[in-house]
C-alpha cells in the first residue's frame, strides 16, 4: 500500500469511528429520553386517574435539566379539545415515575403558551410560571410530541 | 432450485435462499401492514393500495425496525455470498424485490405528493412551482397529503424533472400517484441494467454489483418505496457512465447535465469526468444540454426555473436529525448545529472536493472519486434523508477503490442504527 493510500484509509477509519461514536451517542440519548418520556406519560396517568393516550410533550432534549411538561385533557374527548392539566416534571426515573413537582391549566385547543395558562400550583406557582407576567415560557426547548394517537 | 448458485455447494445454495426469502418476507411485511395505513411511517395517502389492506397490521415502528433489520442482515449476508448466486437468480430477486414494493403504498416521505403539486401547480392551476409553494393551490385534492414543512416552499428540482412530471399532472391524483411510482420502478430498473452494464465492462462481477444496488434496504424500502426522483437522477448519472466508458464522452457530458438538471447534486460527476478525459467533447456536451436545458427551464417559467443555486442555498441551511453533523453536535454538547457550522462543512467539502480533483488529475478513477464527493456531500449535509444515501452507491460499485463501497455501505449502516430508538425502549 503506497503512503498515501495509508494515509487516506488511516483518515477514512477516524471519520468513520467518529461518525460511529456519533450515531451511538445520538441512540443512547434518545434511549433515555424514551425511557423520560414513558415515566412522564405513567406519572400523569398516575396523577390524574385518567389512562388517556393522547398527551403532548415537551421535552429538553438537550439542555439537560431533564424537565418536562405533559398536557392533558381534564375530561374525554380529542387531542387538546378539553380543558388541559399540564404537569412539569423535574428529576430521575424511579420505579418507572417521575416527580411532578407542579403544573398549570391551560383552555382548550391551545398551545402551551405561558400567557394563556392559569391555576398555576406547586413549583409552577411560585416560579411564576403562569399569566401574562409569566417570565418566559421556561417550556423546554427539546422536541413536543404528541404520543401515542 | 437447481442453479441458484455458481458452482457447487449445499450449505452456500442454502443461505442464499434463505436470505432470499428473508429479504421477499422483510419487504412484504412492510409493504402489507402499510398498505392498512394509520401508521406514522406511512404519510396520508389516497387509497392506491387498499386491494392489499386486509392482509397485514397496522405498521408499527417495532414490526418495521426488525423488518428493516432482518433485510439488512439478509443483504449483508447475500452480498458477502454474492460470487456464489447465479445471474437468474439475483435479477428475479431483485426485480421481485422492486415488484413489491411497486404494487404497495407511498413509504416513509410525503415528497411524492410535493412533486404532484408542483406539477399540478403548474399544468392544472398555471402556476410556476419555482415561485410558488403548494400552499398557493389550497384548494387542490393534493394538498392535504403535501408534507407540512414544504407547504410554502418553491420546488427545488430541476426543470427537466418538473417536465417529466407535468405529463402526471391531468391524470387525477391516483392516476398521478402511479404515474410516479412507475417513473421511479422504470428509473431503478434502468439504474440497475446500468450498473450491471458497467460492470461488466469493467471486469467487476456484475450479479454482486446488482445485488448490492437492487437488494439494498435504503434502495427498495426508501428510495422506491417513497417514489423518490434521486433514482432518476442516478439513471442518468449511470448512463453518463455507460456513454463514457463507450468512449461516447460528449453525450456523456451531457447525461450528467440532464441529471443534474432533475437534481442539482448530480453534476458533482462532471468536473471529475472531464479532467479524466482531457478532452474538449464532455465540455461540449454538456454546455450543449445545460444551453438546451436553460433555455427550456427560462421559457417555461422565467429566471427562477434555472436558478438552480438560490434552492441549492436554501435547502443547505435545513437541518434534519438523523444528519451526522447534528450527531456530532450532540455528541460535544451542543443542541444543534449553528450557523458557523454551516459554513465549516461547506469548508471541509470544498477540500475534500479540491483533494479529489488533484487525484483524478494524477490518474484517480474518476467514477470513484464522483462516488467519494456525493458521499461527502450526504456526509457533510445538515439536511440527511436515507435516500441521499444512494447517491453514491451505484458508483461505488463499479469504482475500482472498493474503499468507496465500504464507506457508503458504512454511512447507510450507521443511518439505519440511528433509527432504533424506538425498538429498544418502546413508547406506548
Amino acid at each position: 500500500m503506497s503512503r498515501g493510500r495509508l494515509i487516506e484509509t488511516t483518515l477514512l477509519i477516524l471519520a468513520g469511528l467518529l461518525l460511529a461514536i456519533a450515531t451511538v451517542n445520538d441512540v443512547v440519548e434518545q434511549t433515555h429520553v424514551n425511557h423520560r418520556l414513558i415515566a412522564d406519560l405513567r406519572t400523569w396517568r398516575s396523577y390524574t386517574g385518567h389512562d388517556y393516550r393522547n398527551l403532548s410533550i415537551e421535552q429538553d432534549l438537550y439542555g439537560h435539566t431533564t424537565r418536562d411538561v405533559i398536557c392533558g385533557n381534564t375530561t374525554p374527548g380529542g387531542p387538546k379539545e378539553r380543558v388541559q392539566l399540564c404537569l412539569r416534571m423535574t428529576g430521575p426515573v424511579v420505579r418507572g415515575a417521575r416527580a411532578a413537582g407542579g403544573g398549570w391549566y391551560l383552555p382548550p385547543k391551545v398551545e402551551d403558551v405561558p400567557s394563556l395558562r392559569y391555576g398555576c400550583f406547586g413549583e409552577a406557582k411560585s416560579a411564576g410560571l403562569c399569566g401574562p407576567a409569566a417570565r418566559g415560557s421556561e417550556s423546554p426547548e427539546g422536541s413536543s410530541a404528541e404520543a401515542g394517537q | 432450485m437447481g442453479g441458484v448458485v455458481r458452482g457447487s455447494g449445499r450449505p452456500a445454495r442454502a443461505l442464499v435462499v434463505l436470505c432470499a426469502l428473508v429479504l421477499v418476507a422483510a419487504t412484504a411485511e412492510i409493504v402489507l401492514d402499510g398498505a392498512v395505513g394509520h401508521s406514522p411511517l406511512i404519510p396520508k395517502q389516497p387509497e392506491i393500495a387498499g386491494w392489499l389492506g386486509g392482509i397485514g397490521e397496522r405498521l408499527g415502528y417495532r414490526v418495521f425496525l426488525i423488518a428493516l433489520l432482518a433485510f439488512t442482515g439478509a443483504y449483508a449476508v447475500m452480498l458477502g455470498l454474492a460470487r456464489r448466486v447465479s445471474k437468474r437468480w439475483a435479477i428475479v430477486l431483485v426485480g421481485v424485490l422492486q415488484l413489491i414494493v411497486f404494487a404497495g403504498p407511498i413509504l416513509i416521505s410525503t415528497d411524492v405528493f410535493s412533486y404532484i403539486a408542483y406539477a399540478r401547480m403548474g399544468v392544472e392551476h398555471a402556476l410556476n412551482p419555482y415561485t410558488h409553494g403548494p400552499s398557493a393551490i389550497m384548494h387542490d385534492p393534493v394538498y392535504p397529503y403535501v408534507g407540512k414543512d414544504w407547504k410554502h416552499v418553491a420546488t427545488a428540482y430541476g426543470p427537466l424533472y418538473t417536465l417529466l412530471s407535468y405529463p402526471l399532472a391531468p391524470l387525477g391524483l391516483k392516476g398521478a400517484v402511479w404515474g410516479m411510482k412507475l417513473e421511479a420502478l422504470f428509473a431503478s430498473a434502468g439504474t440497475l441494467a446500468l450498473t450491471w452494464r458497467c460492470a461488466r465492462a469493467r471486469e467487476i462481477d456484475p450479479v454482486g454489483a446488482l445485488l448490492a444496488v437492487g437488494a439494498n434496504p435504503l434502495w427498495v424500502i426508501y428510495g422506491l418505496g417513497g417514489a423518490h426522483n434521486d433514482l432518476i437522477m442516478t439513471l442518468f448519472m449511470m448512463a453518463a457512465v455507460v456513454l463514457m466508458l463507450a468512449g461516447r464522452s460528449a453525450p456523456a457530458g451531457a447525461s450528467v447535465v440532464a441529471g443534474a438538471l432533475v437534481k442539482a447534486t448530480g453534476a458533482a460527476l462532471l468536473p471529475f469526468m472531464i479532467l479524466s478525459s482531457r478532452r474538449l467533447a464532455p465540455i461540449l456536451g454538456a454546455l450543449g444540454a445545460l444551453a438546451l436545458g436553460a433555455l427550456i427551464g427560462y421559457a417555461v417559467w422565467g429566471i427562477h426555473g434555472i436558478d438552480v443555486v438560490a434552492a441549492l442555498n436554501r435547502d443547505a441551511a435545513f437541518v434534519s436529525t438523523d444528519s451526522f453533523p447534528t450527531e456530532i453536535a450532540h455528541l460535544v454538547g451542543k443542541p444543534g448545529v449553528f450557523p458557523i457550522d454551516h459554513d465549516l462543512l461547506k469548508g471541509a467539502l470544498v477540500v475534500i472536493v479540491v483533494y479529489l480533483l488533484w487525484r483524478t488529475w494524477r490518474g484517480y478513477d474518476w467514477i470513484a472519486a464522483s462516488g467519494w464527493t456525493l458521499l461527502a456531500i450526504s456526509v457533510t449535509s445538515t439536511w440527511l434523508l436515507p435516500w441521499y444515501t444512494l447517491w453514491s452507491l451505484p458508483l461505488a460499485v463499479i469504482a475500482r477503490d472498493r474503499r468507496l463501497l465500504v464507506a457508503t455501505l458504512a454511512v447507510q449502516a450507521l443511518f439505519i442504527v440511528h433509527q432504533i430508538s424506538p425498538l429498544l425502549v418502546p413508547v406506548s
